[in-house]
């Protein structure tokens, strides 16, 4: 569904110099598929996202969305950040529809669909309240919310747990899981936590920085649903040998 | 609501207890030490005259109080949309701001018998010296909060389609409401410093004008009477943004100087 085809990015900085960010980049994420993207500061995960959203242009390469080049954004992919972003003047409802109603696809099931979705994510009762009255994990799950509200079938999020407590993040991802298998969307998740790519992802993507490069792809063959006492299991384990060795070798190798 | 006033009242008490005891001081210590009239006068004495000279001090006070607004009411008009246009490119940006550093460079007393000459002896050139006193500020503060909004609140907008007009009214100028609220504050002062600026330069009314022509005869409680009504003037207008923000902007006066910080 998402295809991404010898994808080059280099970004021309204020003073005239070229930084490349992403080096031929090809990734296949089929549709309802959970992709992390793991890999050291820097190394273009940010980037990766904002190409597969149409926010910034490819260098040379193409990015497929159904068989079309993405050159813009789309109305079905949707973006979480790291902090939540939310609109200080608005409550959370009307936090959660503002994606839909910029688009102008509001309607009268809207509102409704909103306050559902807002339910599922444990935040009812709080529709009227500001986002500086919620808790950091509350205002990121709205931040959540607002996304799964447009229906996106490519779910992007950038660390989007990142500025949690490890107890919020844990349940967070959790959560995440069981929104994400109620409908079938494609996830790509981009983190800093090896553990949590392995509990969320089908596969796990490593990147390697300066210029970021795809190092290796692992698959995560853990049944779902999943949970945190799988951590203890030998496929568990095995993957996050694997990745720690994918990510420090090639740190050991920029040193060198 | 009602716990709330009755916490603003007592957090209010010593601004109350330390003007009081100021003006006592000052009243006892006039006449311990037999302080001339001309020189100091006591609070009694500045209140007689207020009360004596009523009618025409409240005649300068509406005439003053005319300018204020126009001038307050023009940097409003002007500094909004210029905001917004500095605010929209850095090419435009680039432009403008040198043209405002300039304008904010000029002494404004120099510039208000020039323009005394150029636009005649008429409401006008007050008008102009008390909009080139407060607008600055307004312009600064509002380019700030258009600017200050979160990239990641901006590509929200764009991931949604949203073109650069949509972005201006939905994410960029709700966001700077704070940040205009609190250069309007700073504005509805300067107007009242403008006003009388003006004034004291060319008029036939207004505070600035009575209080010249107060000392010119030794009439010096009317003039400190003229300088109280404008500092009335300015705690009233300041008072009436802040509530006309808490009134249309709830979420805003809250989160001032927050939304930078936690964003
Ligand atoms: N708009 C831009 N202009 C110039 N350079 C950029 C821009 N965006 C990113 N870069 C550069 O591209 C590289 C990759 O940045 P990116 O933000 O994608 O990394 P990241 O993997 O998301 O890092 P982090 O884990 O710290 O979020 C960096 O060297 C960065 O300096
Ligand atoms: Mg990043």
């Amino acid at each position: 569904m998402i295809r991404l085809e010898n994808v080059n990015k280099t970004f021309r900085g204020r003073d005239g110099t070229a930084v490349e960010a992403l080096r031929d980049i090809s990734l296949d994420i089929a549709a309802g598929e959970f992709v992390a993207i793991v890999g050291a500061s820097g190394c273009g995960k940010s980037t990766l996202l904002r190409l597969v959203a149409g926010l910034v242009p490819t260098s040379s390469g193409q990015v497929m969305l159904d068989n079309a080049p993405v050159t813009e954004p789309r109305t079905d992919t949707a973006m979480v950040f790291q902090a939540a972003t939310l609109l200080p003047w608005a409550d959370v409802l009307r936090n959660v529809t503002f994606p839909i109603r910029l688009m102008h696809q509001h309607d009268t099931k809207t509102d409704d669909k909103a306050r559902a979705l807002l339910a599922t994510a444990g935040l009812s009762g709080f529709e009227t309240k500001l986002p500086r009255e919620l808790s950091g994990g509350m205002q990121q799950r709205v931040a959540i919310c607002r996304a799964l509200l447009q229906e996106p079938r490519v779910l992007l999020m950038d660390e989007p747990f990142g500025a949690l407590d490890a107890l919020t993040r844990e349940e967070m991802s959790l959560e995440l899981l069981r929104l994400w298998s109620a409908r079938k969307m494609a996830v790509i998740f981009v983190t800093h936590s090896i553990s949590e790519a392995i509990l969320l992802a089908d596969r796990v993507v490593v990147m390697s920085p300066r210029p970021g490069r795809i190092a290796d792809i692992i698959n995560i063959a853990l049944p779902r649903p999943r949970s945190f006492e799988q951590e203890g299991t030998e496929e568990f384990q095995r993957c996050a040998a694997r990745i720690r060795a994918l990510i420090f070798k090639g740190r050991d190798a920029n040193a060198a | 609501m009602q716990p709330d006033r009755k916490a603003r009242l007592i957090a209010s008490l010593p601004a109350w207890g330390a003007t009081i005891a100021l003006l006592l001081i000052w009243e006892i210590s006039v006449h311990v030490f037999q302080i001339r009239e001309f020189i100091l006068p006591a609070p009694s004495a500045i209140w007689e005259a207020c009360v004596s000279a009523w009618p025409n001090l409240l005649r300068h006070t509406l005439a003053t109080l005319g300018t204020v607004l126009m001038g307050f009411f023009a940097s409003v008009i002007i500094s909004l949309p210029l905001a917004m246009l500095i605010a929209s490119s850095p090419t435009t940006s680039a432009a403008i701001y040198p043209l405002l550093v300039i304008t904010q460079s000029i002494p404004k007393v120099a510039l208000a018998p020039i323009l005394i000459v150029a636009l005649g002896a008429n409401e006008m050139p007050r008008i102009i010296v008390t909009f080139l006193v407060a607008f600055f500020p307004l312009v600064v503060s509002s380019v700030a909060g258009l600017l200050a909004v979160p990239p990641e609140l901006i590509e929200l907008g764009r991931a949604c389609r949203a073109g650069r007009f949509q972005e201006l009214l939905r994410i960029r100028l709700p966001f700077a409401v704070p940040f205009v609220f609190g250069g309007l504050k700073v504005a509805a002062a300067l107007s009242v410093v403008g006003a009388v600026v003006a004034e004291f330069v060319g008029a036939d009314a207004g505070l600035g004008y009575l209080i010249q022509t107060s000392m010119a005869f030794f009439r010096t409680p009317l003039a400190f009477g003229a300088v109280v009504m404008l500092a009335l003037m300015g705690i009233v207008l300041f008072q009436a943004v802040a509530l006309t923000e808490r009134l249309l902007f709830p979420w805003s006066s809250s989160v001032e100087g927050t939304t930078t910080a936690t964003s």
